[in-house]
């Protein structure tokens, strides 16, 4: 409070403080003490950024024999909006071993009242195969609100649209065709789908409706293996089908989601048709599933060798050094927040105190990362002996 | 024993320096973060190629190698100073209002003297007074106004600050007209407002000054890697010095027992006994809803009354695909107006239409390292009040943060076009996105409205319950500097408490 001796204040004699004394008394008369506001922060920003949602299962879809729409709704607050093209990380318990992992919303974003996760079998996939055969209508989840980057951004994407989606890739481009026609946007969008059979194309019928409803959506499918007869466009995506297809590649906006070998293939295409680099987004997919190919892995380190992992003060386990730090925490039950598993995020980051870890190009550190060992724990190999601090 | 003798919460600019201070002066500190990254808002995030700087637009108090001013002191006492690559900065701003004027003005003191006159000749007598009073203001209010309050007597403070007692605390505004006529001049000479947030008629003329002459004498500088390079330095220190942190892991509670503190409680239930509490959150958060108590101390309820929640920002984060020159920068800090009314532009903080005043930062102007080669990284900001965000409806939000930021966008294209055309990773960040992180009021970022009776000598230390101590923008000024110094200080009154209550029991144990 305002000096309690005023009598004997000196300040007073500086021009200016006795009008600044007055004010600070109006001002006191009018003001509170804001414990009307209590909670107020929390409340605002849990609507739009939730830290957990709590989840229940409500439909099960079969999409194709290898894969299956989830249908949540929230069991606790109403589902945050999101912008189509956006992922939430699902938490899973499975025997004992705590862990998450990324899914694009494949439902739209008007449709407020549930979020649909599509999920193709992962061969040897611990979640997926989990989420496939196990889950059933009824069951009860956590996740991280919707985040991400993958998305329309209206500031300079502009009108001209097209995804190239890669197998279950195809989610979060359902969820930009929906929004697009749910709120009559004046886009126009192609969607060049690439399966590998015929049985493997998710949403078949619906891409049909919604092509044959929308003016502004095209939809080419592209197999690579294609039963005989095959009426449809066969082969692979490469620059000469990409070109063909989009006619000026250059001024248009690209998205690109599917395996990583495939973003990584149709990247590097659109970049010999010129397409600069800020007319391409590209969802993650995962860490690189053999680290030890790629540009900085120590040479002569096999795969296979494992190392000791200790978690500061709590504790440490043997892991190997191509597993990436994070799926080797939960396995032994320690964990880190995450949400990507994919490197951008960031919210993975722990600090190595000793020894060295492998950060594969994924990995986006900030500068002064390496020089205090900090890493995103979901895409680091412990390429020695290391001790973290969580 | 007590599990530590001080818990910080907060690992923001006074929290990080406040928990260097206390642990390096013998206090055993926990620091509590609940994001997974020491810095608050001094950090950094990545899009693609790009790190953006989330908070730092010039870093002042830095002065030189050979000239070096109080926060280069600051920082080599807490062991980071060998860590941080300075980047000095060429010019303090360039400020245009398109077709009007168009100025820019160098980071020296006596160049912008010249500067200044040759741009105003029909002011060239007021001008060098003008700044010589910045100047003396400066000086005086840190150097002998302390020892003239602490003496409290009239006869000294009049001899030893005589500008200050004319000068210090009257309305900027009113000490720009008494010396100038020249409107285009008062306003070049005001752009540095947008760092308080206030108008120049509420901003105290001591605050304006010590801005005015810090960053033109001493420079205005950044730093390799961002306020992110400082924040990860603080940490370190922290760590090497024997600190303990935590991660992901905020405070829920702050126990007490006959009003003093007794521990911290975590997010996760984990308590934490300890004898002193420094809290880098607002006040607002630490009294109202951290405290276990229903109702805040008589003492604070009342200090609160009087305060009122600060501005707040809309920035957005550019990596664009050309080089500065390419779209016309021509300084590192770029203010962009549409009129000389600040308390037009002020009102228009208050409400969601078009943005009239922009700053444009480019990081990579000063040091291409900033940016991937041929690339640029920018920042364009506009205060915003949070109050107009809260009340958008969350389906809307997406929607109406595009538009703004489309605005601000073509606000910035009038000096500098071709940015939308060159953009390559943008992030928008809303009031809204100010409070998700800093979890304060309003998303306020200089803490309470920055008016001349928010200064120090018009208020009582918040210290209601033993051992809890303020620090952060909220009790002092905003931005950088005032919040790493002001962190420092009470990391020392904090080790002084324990001190005292170390030696208190030891007299009762004697006894």
């Amino acid at each position: 409070m305002p000096n309690n001796s005023i009598q004997k204040n000196v300040l007073h004699a500086i021009d200016g403080y006795s009008d600044a004394m007055d004010h600070q008394k109006q001002l006191e008369q009018t003001g509170t003490d804001f414990t009307e506001q209590k909670g107020a922060v929390a409340h605002t920003i849990s609507k739009l950024h939730p830290k957990r949602l709590s989840l229940e299962v409500c439909e099960i879809i079969q999409d194709t024999p290898s894969t299956k729409t989830f249908r949540f709704v929230s069991t606790g607050l109403p589902l945050p909006p999101f912008q189509a093209g956006q992922y939430i990380n699902l938490f899973v318990n499975i025997d004992g071993v705590e862990t998450a992992r990324p899914y694009a919303i494949s439902s739209a974003p008007l449709t407020r009242g549930y979020y649909d996760l599509t999920v193709k079998l992962v061969e040897n996939g611990f979640v997926t195969n989990f989420l496939l055969n196990n889950v059933k209508v009824g069951d009860q989840f956590q996740s991280t609100g919707p985040m991400g980057t993958f998305y329309h951004n209206p500031l300079y994407h502009g009108k001209d649209l097209v995804f190239l989606a890669g197998g279950s890739g195809i989610a979060p481009a359902r969820a930009m065709i929906k929004d697009i026609a749910d709120r009559d946007l004046p886009y126009k969008f192609h969607l060049i789908y690439a399966s590998r059979y015929v049985d493997d194309v998710i949403f078949d019928e619906e891409l049909a409706e919604l092509d044959a409803a929308h003016a502004f959506l095209k939809i080419t499918q592209v197999i690579s293996r294609p039963p005989e007869g095959y009426q449809g466009r066969r082969g692979h995506l490469n620059a000469d089908v990409i070109k063909e297809l989009t006619g000026s590649p250059e001024s248009k906006m690209f998205y690109l989601c599917g395996p990583t070998s495939f973003h990584d293939f149709c990247a590097e295409q659109l970049e010999t048709l010129n397409v600069k680099a800020r007319k391409v987004r590209i969802e993650c997919n995962g860490p690189p599933k053999n680290p030890e190919t790629l540009e900085g892995w120590p040479a002569d380190l096999l795969p296979a060798k494992e190392v000791k992992v200790t978690i500061k003060g709590k504790g440490s386990f043997k892991a190997r050094v191509d597993e990436p730090l994070l799926n080797s925490m939960e396995r032994n039950g320690y964990s880190a927040e995450n949400a990507c598993r994919s490197g951008e995020c960031s919210l993975c980051r722990v600090k190595v105190v000793k020894g060295n870890v492998f950060n594969p190009s994924e990995a986006r550190l900030r500068e002064t990362d390496a020089q205090y060992g900090w890493c995103h724990s979901c895409v680091a190999f412990p390429t020695e002996d290391v001790e973290i601090l969580v | 024993m007590k599990d530590f003798d001080v818990v910080v919460i907060g690992a923001g600019n006074a929290g990080l320096t406040a928990a260097v201070a206390a642990q390096r002066g013998g206090a055993r500190t926990l620091l509590l973060e609940r994001h997974n990254i020491p810095g608050g808002c001094a950090t950094s995030f990545v899009r693609g190629n790009f790190e953006f700087e989330v908070a730092l637009h010039q870093l002042s108090g830095m002065g030189t190698k050979e000239k070096p001013f109080i926060l280069r002191q600051i920082f080599q006492k807490l062991g980071i100073m060998d860590k941080l690559e300075i980047v000095q900065e060429r010019e303090l701003y360039r400020i245009t209002m398109p077709g009007e004027f168009d100025v820019t003005l160098p980071a020296s003191w006596t160049g912008l003297r010249k500067m200044l006159i040759e741009t105003y000749p029909s002011e060239s007598e007021s001008i060098p007074k003008f700044l010589s009073l910045c100047e003396a203001v400066t000086k005086e209010a840190f150097m002998m106004l302390p020892r003239a309050q602490k003496a409290n007597d009239e006869t000294i403070l009049k001899s030893s600050c005589p500008n200050y007692v004319k000068y210090g605390l009257r309305p900027f505004k009113d000490v720009l007209d008494e010396f100038f006529d020249d409107e285009d001049l008062k306003t070049v000479i005001a752009a540095y407002w947008c760092y308080v947030g206030m108008p120049p008629k509420d901003i105290p003329f001591q605050d304006m000054a010590m801005m005015i002459y810090s960053y033109a004498a001493f420079k205005p500088c950044h730093i390799k890697g961002g306020s992110q390079a400082v924040s990860s330095a603080l940490l370190e220190s922290f760590l090497d010095a024997g600190g303990e942190a935590r991660f992901n892991c905020g405070a829920e509670k702050i126990i007490t027992e006959d009003e003093k503190i007794k521990g911290v409680r975590s997010e996760y239930g984990e308590t934490f006994s300890c004898d002193s509490v420094i809290s880098n959150t607002s006040p607002i958060h630490t009294f109202n809803e951290l405290l276990d108590a229903e109702t805040p101390p008589e003492q604070v309820a009342n200090d609160f009354k009087s305060r009122r929640v600060g501005t707040s920002a809309f920035v957005l984060y550019l990596g664009l695909d050309c080089t500065p020159e390419e779209i016309g920068i021509s300084a590192a800090s770029t203010f962009i107006i549409d009129d000389r009314d600040e308390e037009l532009a002020h009102k228009n903080m208050e409400a969601m239409v078009p943005p009239c005043h922009t700053m444009v930062t480019c990081y990579n102007y000063d040091d291409p390292s900033f940016a991937p080669e041929g690339k640029s990284t920018l920042s364009l900001l506009c205060l915003q009040y949070g109050e107009p965000w809260e009340n958008v409806p969350p389906e809307d939000y997406a929607e109406t943060k595009y538009d703004f930021a489309d605005h601000l966008i073509e606000h910035a294209e009038r000096v500098f076009p071709g940015i939308r055309d060159n953009i390559e990773e943008v992030e928008v960040a809303t009031p809204l996105t100010m409070m998700r992180y800093l979890n304060t009021p309003g998303g306020a970022i200089y803490g309470f409205r920055q008016n001349t009776q928010e200064g120090v000598m018009f208020r009582e230390r918040m210290n209601a319950i033993g051992g809890l101590f303020m620090a952060g923008c909220w009790n002092g000024m905003g931005g950088f500097q005032p919040t790493y110094m002001i962190g420092e200080s009470t990391g020392r009154a904090a080790v002084k408490y324990i001190a005292k209550q170390k030696a208190k029991k030891e007299e009762v144990t004697c006894a």
